[in-house]
């Protein structure tokens, strides 16, 4: 169970969290989705204590203000930036986890083998590829099968395989009675892993709903690439900028940005006006 | 068992004594021994202890076999000697009384030719005091000291107008001074006085010969005060370090020849206080060595008259220096074309005639400083002081004007002669064996924490 | 609230907020074990090691003509050596600690775990202390060993005095650089300020004093208070008491010191070391506790 009450972390006059609020009960995996510099990983921090903050954080009841151990002791962390001691082995950073941790030895050997890095372990961090360092994360992050999980872009650096791997291994934690927030910018990966979306933008939660009614309640933007008459291009142009859409040609016809809703619109328009559409696709 | 055997006469007196020497019985009288001898008679005592406080007032000689004790029990003298001739030898001579105004001693002497010879002092404020004791012999003798405050304590070897003396082999440990005065022609030879405040102290003793002898960690090693025609030979001074801290120390003496010296880790090697005082005297110091001292030699800016050579400054704090501005302008570095070893000459000798083809110039910019600002003693040897030494040889407009010049360096170190303590030089072992702990320890230290840990953990539970 | 169900069982409330000498001691280990296998610590092992040993060689040049003396010459030598050199190891191993940890996001994966800022900074100082330590003792060890080869007077006991002195400079350093570390963000600016710090404490300071005796006639009493400040000052003067008993070799300054503190001069100037290991790893701990972003 995690619960933020009006979050606001500002830096001097810059405010990059505004007033947030939010809970995610256990067994239930909710994503803050946004672009970045939206404030995901700032929330992360904030809840693991690296930032003072103003309002309130409680995990499992714990003020993580006035007892940051005792919330640390239950929350399991994957890192945007997946910064561990270049010069220790993975087996050596899983060990100094555990002794943190003080979890008993066995659990090393265990998270190698759950995320497929046994081969490697004696491998130095800074010897690394980004998706085994990854992965490193994700095992320091169960090392200890805590209650709550933050995962700040946790698949953001493996390769597809891998990626599939770990999205199974996630989706089977959530199952285990966690609380987990996941932060990414990827809205297929939201769709498979959470029930819930915060979609973030300028340090506010600006959407909160199911991932599947995320693109639309958001106004997602789309570019719709329309193939019209060769010598209508112009034209169509002229009048879809008239009708306040961003438009130009590109070699094969023209490109149209659209909300999710306006898609038709934009049709519409055109037809109503007597262009033919050859043929359109919708580009993301 | 015989208690006692008086060498000459009294054997009535000795078949008295001897079958009553049971544990139970009254200690001897030694003082009634003495009265009871006869002059020129020698008393031998057996070990036993017999009580001090005596007086010898006609000549004889008081010998122990055995190391007897003779205690004065902390009242007065031990022994005190009023008549000339008189030998005491062989004795543990122990508890004098400690009053300073009283002088009490171990052997308090006013008569010519006392010899001292071969006993142990002990818990008594003076050692041997002698008055008007021309021609005595002070030998072989360890003298310790009262556990008192330094300057509460007596001298181990007190001798006044007491001229033509020989002191000689003597150990003094941990008394106030040896003071030597009003004494001319004295031989002091081989004596180590070690521990106290002026290791050896001479005044007016002309034509006094000082040789062999070792001052170490006195608070001044020996000083020469107010004579002439002094001879100072082979004597080490080492780690006299009072606040005055002199190895030698000369004030008002007059035409002191020094060779074969050695000056090691004191304050000051050798410090020189108007002397000499005449202006047509000369003083030679020729083959000693100068070596870790803080300053080598300093001198009282005024003074002239002393020649400087083969001898070998090394590594000495500040090699020469003077005691407030001034120069040594009027003292020699080198004599006949000869001058003394400096460790610190960074000068060449191209044409291979052993002499440094540049003169050696003392021209530190810190000691310069301090010649002007005592109070920057306080900072000799930080890194800001050796930082203001490198500036001074990077800058020469900071250089001042160089405060002593010797115009024939030697290159290479002369030969000397072993050092007298140079037995003790062998390899000092519990400084290797801790040093080696220490390196263990460090090397260890390293080992244990650089291994790397975590390997095979996986199969190892260890508790949470 | 009511408590979550936790899956592995971990109970919340059995985590203290306390400090926990298990993992101070598992941090230190960890700083240890990264102090020791980096270069720059052998570089100044080395350097400290050697410059001893060469000093030791040249000072004590020929026990045959000059007898067994000369150690406190050679000391008074190490005594400037450790002034300058494991005041620098220490107080730049101190500006790089926090400072790199933080540069490197090493302190957010530390801090994630269930450890208090607290714990970081104190097993961060007796890490690196311990590898201070074993500088000293190597530098005292090749010291010692090459000098008892050539000279029968080092005492032993002063030996240790003098490298028990060091190591406590060196902690002393070592918290100043860990208060440079706490306060400046970027390495390289703490490694800056570390260096301006040493220049200060070794050389501006003294030097100071002097052109102010220089052109005021400074009382010795000032001198002394003013002197006696600085730390590595402080250590020079204990070792110096440990070696000679007093300060009267230290001129008007060190006659005024030891008239007025006699036989304590050593405890003052041990007390004065003292008072400086603590100040400033407490005004870090204060900083870096209430200082809420990493």
């Amino acid at each position: 169970m995690i619960r933020v009450k009006g979050l606001t972390k500002r830096y001097g006059h810059i405010t990059v969290l505004d007033d947030v609020s939010f809970g995610v009960p256990d067994g239930e995996a909710v994503a803050l989705w946004g672009p970045n510099g939206a404030g995901k990983t700032t929330i992360v921090r904030c809840i693991l204590g690296f930032l003072g903050y103003e309002g309130e954080i409680e995990v499992n009841g714990v003020d993580a203000r006035r007892r940051p151990k005792a919330v640390r002791q239950m929350v399991g962390h994957v890192p945007q930036e997946l910064d561990f001691y270049d010069d220790l082995t993975i087996a050596e950073t899983l060990e100094l986890s555990r002794r943190l941790r003080a979890v008993p030895g066995s659990r090393v050997g265990e998270m190698l083998e759950l995320v497929d890095l046994g081969a490697h372990r004696t491998k130095k961090v800074r010897e690394l590829s980004g998706g085994m360092k990854q992965k490193l994360g994700i095992a320091l992050a169960l090392l200890a099968d805590p209650p709550v999980l933050l995962l700040d872009e946790p698949t953001s650096s493996l390769d597809v395989a891998s990626r599939e791997h770990m999205i199974e291994v996630l989706e089977a934690l959530e199952t285990e009675g966690r609380s987990i927030i996941l932060t990414t910018h990827d809205l297929d990966e939201v769709g498979m892993l959470v029930s819930r979306v915060l979609a973030m933008e300028d340090g506010k939660v600006i959407q909160e709903c199911a991932p599947s009614e995320l693109a639309e309640r958001l106004g997602l933007r789309s570019w719709l690439h329309l193939i019209v008459g060769q010598d209508q291009q112009e034209a169509a142009v002229e009048l879809l900028a008239a009708h306040g859409f961003r438009a130009h040609t590109n070699s094969a016809g023209i490109l149209v940005e659209v909300s999710a809703q306006r898609k038709g619109k934009a049709l519409h328009t055109l037809q109503e006006s007597g262009f033919e559409i050859v043929d359109l696709e919708v580009w993301r | 068992m015989t208690r006692l055997v008086a060498a000459s006469g009294a054997l009535a007196f000795a078949l008295s004594l001897a079958p009553s020497a049971a544990a139970d019985q009254a200690p001897v009288d030694l003082q009634r021994l003495i009265d009871e001898a006869e002059p020129g008679e020698v008393i031998t005592l057996d070990a036993d202890t017999y009580e001090g406080g005596v007086v010898i007032d006609k000549v004889l000689t008081l010998r122990g076999e055995g190391w007897p004790v003779v205690d004065g029990r902390g009242n007065g003298h031990v022994i005190e000697i009023t008549a000339p001739d008189v030998t005491v030898e062989g004795l543990v001579i122990r508890g004098s009384g400690d009053a300073l105004d009283k002088e009490h001693a171990g052997v308090s002497g006013d008569a010519a030719r006392i010899r001292v010879i071969g006993n142990r002092f002990e818990d008594v404020l003076f050692g041997i005091f002698l008055r008007r004791g021309d021609g005595s012999e002070i030998k072989d003798n360890v003298i310790g000291s009262k556990d008192l405050f330094i300057a509460r304590r007596g001298d181990g070897i007190r001798l006044w107008e007491s001229h033509s003396s020989t002191i000689e082999n003597n150990v003094v440990d941990s008394g106030r001074d040896s003071v030597f005065w009003f004494c001319d022609d004295l031989i002091v030879r081989n004596n180590r006085v070690s521990n106290g405040r002026y290791g050896l102290h001479f005044m007016y003793t002309d034509g006094s010969l000082i040789e062999g002898n070792v001052t170490d960690g006195n608070s001044v090693g020996t000083f020469l005060m107010y004579s002439k025609g002094l001879t100072v030979t082979n004597n080490v001074f080492s780690e006299n370090r009072g606040p005055s801290g002199y190895g030698l120390g000369l004030k008002d003496v007059d035409g002191a020849e020094a060779t074969g010296n050695r000056f090691l880790g004191n304050r000051v090697g050798v410090f020189f206080d108007n002397s000499p005082s005449e202006r047509d005297v000369v003083q030679h110091f020729e083959s000693n060595v100068f070596a870790f001292n803080d300053i080598g030699a300093l001198f009282q800016p005024s003074v002239e008259g002393n020649l400087f050579s083969e001898n070998a400054f090394i590594d000495n704090g500040e090699q020469v220096a003077t005691d407030g501005r001034g120069d040594l302008e009027g003292n020699e570095w080198s004599v006949d074309g000869r001058g003394n070893y400096w460790s610190d000459f960074a000068g060449y000798d191209a044409d291979g005639n052993g002499l440094g083809d540049i003169p050696y110039e003392i021209e530190d910019v810190f000691s310069d400083l301090t010649d002007s600002y005592p109070d920057l003693m306080f900072f000799q040897g930080t890194p800001a002081a050796r930082a203001v030494d490198m500036a001074g040889r990077a800058f020469p407009d900071l250089k001042p004007e160089p405060k002593l010049s010797d115009d024939a360096p030697l290159v290479e170190m002369p030969g000397f002669p072993a050092a007298p303590t140079a037995e003790a030089a062998a390899s000092n072992w519990p400084v290797a064996v801790v040093s080696l702990a220490l390196l263990g320890f460090a090397g260890g230290f390293i080992w244990l924490a650089g291994r790397r840990p975590g390997s095979g953990t996986d199969s190892k539970v260890l508790p949470a | 609230m009511t408590a979550a169900t936790a899956p592995a069982g971990i109970d919340s409330s059995a985590v203290s907020e306390r400090v926990e000498p298990r993992l101070v001691g598992v941090i230190a280990l960890k700083v240890l074990r990264e102090a020791v296998r980096d270069r720059w610590f052998w570089l100044y092992c080395a350097g400290f090691a050697l410059l001893a040993a060469g000093i030791t060689t040249l000072a004590l040049p020929d026990t045959e003509v000059v007898g067994t003396g000369g150690f406190g010459r050679t000391a008074a030598s190490l005594v400037a050596l450790v002034q300058l050199v494991v005041t620098l190891m220490a107080l730049t191993l101190g500006a790089r600690s926090l400072a790199g940890e933080r540069e490197s996001g090493t302190l957010r994966f530390l801090l994630s775990h269930p450890v208090s800022r607290t714990e970081v900074l104190l097993g961060t100082y007796l890490g690196l202390g311990g590898a201070l330590l074993a500088a000293v003792a190597a530098g005292f060890g090749v010291a010692g060993l090459v000098s008892s080869f050539r000279s029968a007077v080092v005492d032993v006991g002063i030996l240790l005095k003098i490298a028990g002195a060091s190591w406590l400079m060196a902690l002393v350093m070592l918290g100043i650089g860990m208060l440079v570390s706490v306060v400046v963000r970027r390495t390289g600016a703490a490694m800056g300020a570390a260096l301006l710090i040493w220049l200060g404490l070794v050389f501006l300071g003294d030097l100071g004093i002097m052109g102010t005796v220089a052109a005021t006639n400074l009382p010795a009493e000032t001198l002394f208070a003013v002197a006696v400040a600085n730390p590595i000052e402080a250590f020079r003067l204990t070792a110096i008491v440990s070696l000679e008993g007093s300060l009267d070799a230290l001129g008007p300054a060190g006659t005024y010191a030891v008239d007025s503190f006699g036989n304590s001069i050593g405890w003052l100037t041990l007390g004065v070391l003292f008072a400086w290991a603590v100040a400033p790893m407490v005004l870090a701990w204060l900083l870096f506790r209430r200082k809420k972003d990493l």
